[in-house]
């Protein structure tokens, strides 16, 4: 049931595709660059954020009173603290994007799981800075959020009030507790840059950046949701004073929402299932090679004595499964007999796709499951008949 | 010659799901003088295989992928494109019309725009007549196991 859920998924998502490239030209269609606006956001979020980082004193008497000063005394500062409010929304929602339309359209597969891995351990940690960025705001939201998730993670059993101690620096409130949620909130933000690269790796020309006219709409846009929609801070934090209701971010605070309605330990427990079926999805219910037909065509294998080195199969591998390495020995034909560089098929790497095989135009390369011999012959029966 | 051109595709299995429109042997029902080869990847087509198979007295050949803008192997659609173009290049050298090859983009559901995107391309091939009898450049013929290409020195 779920594969046939996901082959209608798949159509439903081509069908939007075709739907929105009637309107915009096909390389304005934003969603096929879900990745690149996530990345984009980012960029905006770290720039907006090293700004506020300036101002920003994290001292439990402090740190309102600096956010207020930003908001209210500096140039532009209340406008630079909406952009980066309102992009770390539109980054996560351009990264939700993104992961459902791979997750549709079947990229996350086999030798491809390696970008679902690393994107999930993105939205994850992702997720931990906008938590931590709503609590150094210090309000009473702030506080809620904190002491909410102090009694998420003191429902952990065992561990859990360690765990507690660590995120506030020992028991309850002290001047260590907000200088860690800052580290908490910059270094997650500086590990996405490291998860970027694992998950970027594999890509050959990895679409990073949307196009110009989106990046224009999109920094437009947070800095009009931020005009429009001042971000601003409630009271200021008082320990002690526990309101009842925080704001409902359906992006970051769902489970701190949650947490006013269920266990604590049932939320931890819901989270943790969630990000466990994230981690497992690439290895479940995956097609037979019998069902797969031509798509399992076996891993790319290079006819030795026919490389030539020209390295256009390497430049064209979309998912840098193709290596160069100095020539061991000279070729058997005569075009490959003075060749100096060698390709070589990383297996883990491959999908079979079989795009090496067309950008070779020595015959250098084969799909054990598709060989050229046996194209060539169903085609030539086809003239014939 | 018929009047019906003989047409080979080549599909990407990723691009339009041919299962109802074709037989076992791969012939469209619609238009039985088109043969559909499955293959992984529009991008996995070597353009010599197309040319070879025009030079052999097929009326036309043409590559179905997946809409530009995305290729479920990320690149193979728009490298297909480019090598297309080039190989039409080639042939409006070596006097074969160029559009006795074909470049068609369409995704997994829009079966019905591919079979009529079939239909104008049969139509413009009867348009041309019939092709060239096979073999006529002046060159011997390849023989099918030759290991090295040696025309046009890639």
């Amino acid at each position: 049931m779920y594969r046939r859920a996901l082959t209608s998924l798949l159509r439903a998502t081509l069908r939007l595709d075709v739907a929105i490239n009637r309107v915009y030209p096909t390389d304005l269609n934003p969603l096929y660059y879900t990745g690149g606006l996530a990345n984009l956001f980012l960029f905006v979020l770290v720039v907006s954020g090293i700004f506020i980082f300036f101002y920003y004193v994290p001292s439990l008497a402090g740190a309102h009173e600096s956010i207020r000063y930003l908001t209210e005394q500096v140039p532009y500062g209340g406008l630079i603290r909406g952009i980066h409010r309102y992009a770390a929304d539109a980054f996560i929602i351009a990264a939700l994007l993104h992961l459902f339309r791979n997750w549709f359209t079947d990229r996350y597969l086999f030798s491809r799981d390696s970008p679902w891995i690393s994107g999930m351990f993105l939205l994850f940690f992702g997720g931990v800075v906008g938590v931590t960025g709503y609590i150094l705001v210090w309000d009473v939201r702030g506080l809620t959020i904190l002491g909410i998730f102090n009694d998420l993670l003191t429902s952990i059993p065992l561990m859990g009030q360690f765990l507690a101690d660590l995120l506030t620096g020992g028991h309850g409130l002290s001047e260590g507790t907000l200088p860690r949620i800052l580290l908490l909130h910059v270094g997650p933000a500086s590990l996405l840059y490291f998860l970027l690269w694992w998950h970027y790796v594999r890509l050959r020309h990895p679409k990073v950046w949307p196009p110009a006219t989106w990046v224009m709409v999109c920094l437009g846009l947070v800095t009009l949701a931020s005009a429009l929609l001042p971000a601003v801070s409630s009271t200021p934090a008082e320990p002690g004073v526990r309101p009842a209701a925080i704001p409902l971010d359906v992006f970051f605070l769902l489970p701190f929402w949650l947490a006013g309605y269920v266990p604590a330990l049932a939320v931890v427990l819901l989270v943790a299932a969630l990000i466990a079926v994230g981690y497992v999805i690439p290895y479940i219910a995956r097609e037979t090679p019998q069902e797969m037909g031509p798509r399992h065509a076996g891993v790319a294998q290079v006819i030795d004595g026919n490389c030539t080195g020209c390295e256009l199969c390497y430049y064209d591998c979309p998912y840098n499964a193709i290596v160069m390495v100095a020539s061991p020995y000279p070729g058997l034909s005569r075009a490959a007999a003075s060749r100096k560089l060698l390709a070589v098929v990383l297996d883990s790497r491959c999908v079979e796709c079989g795009i090496c095989i067309g950008a070779c135009p020595f015959e250098a390369l084969e799909l054990p499951g598709m060989l050229e011999s046996e194209i060539t012959q169903r085609a030539a029966a086809a003239v014939q008949a | 010659m018929s009047t019906t051109p003989k047409v080979v595709g080549l599909v990407c299995d990723w691009a339009v799901g041919t299962a109802e429109i074709a037989d076992a042997a791969g012939r469209l029902r619609a238009h039985p003088s088109v043969t559909i080869i499955r293959v992984p990847c529009s991008g996995f087509i070597r353009p010599a295989w197309l040319e070879d198979t025009l030079k052999a007295g097929a009326d036309g050949v043409f590559v179905v992928g997946c809409p530009y803008g995305d290729c479920l192997n990320r690149e193979g659609n728009y490298l297909m494109r480019e090598r297309v173009d080039q190989l039409q290049r080639r042939l409006a050298r070596r006097k074969i019309p160029a559009e006795r090859l074909g470049m068609i983009a369409y995704g997994l559901h829009d079966v019905d725009a591919f079979l009529a995107d079939v239909a104008a391309f049969l139509k413009r091939l009867e348009a041309l007549g019939p092709p060239a009898p096979p073999g006529r450049p002046a060159r011997p013929a390849r023989a099918a196991s030759q290991p090295v290409q040696t025309e046009e020195g890639a």
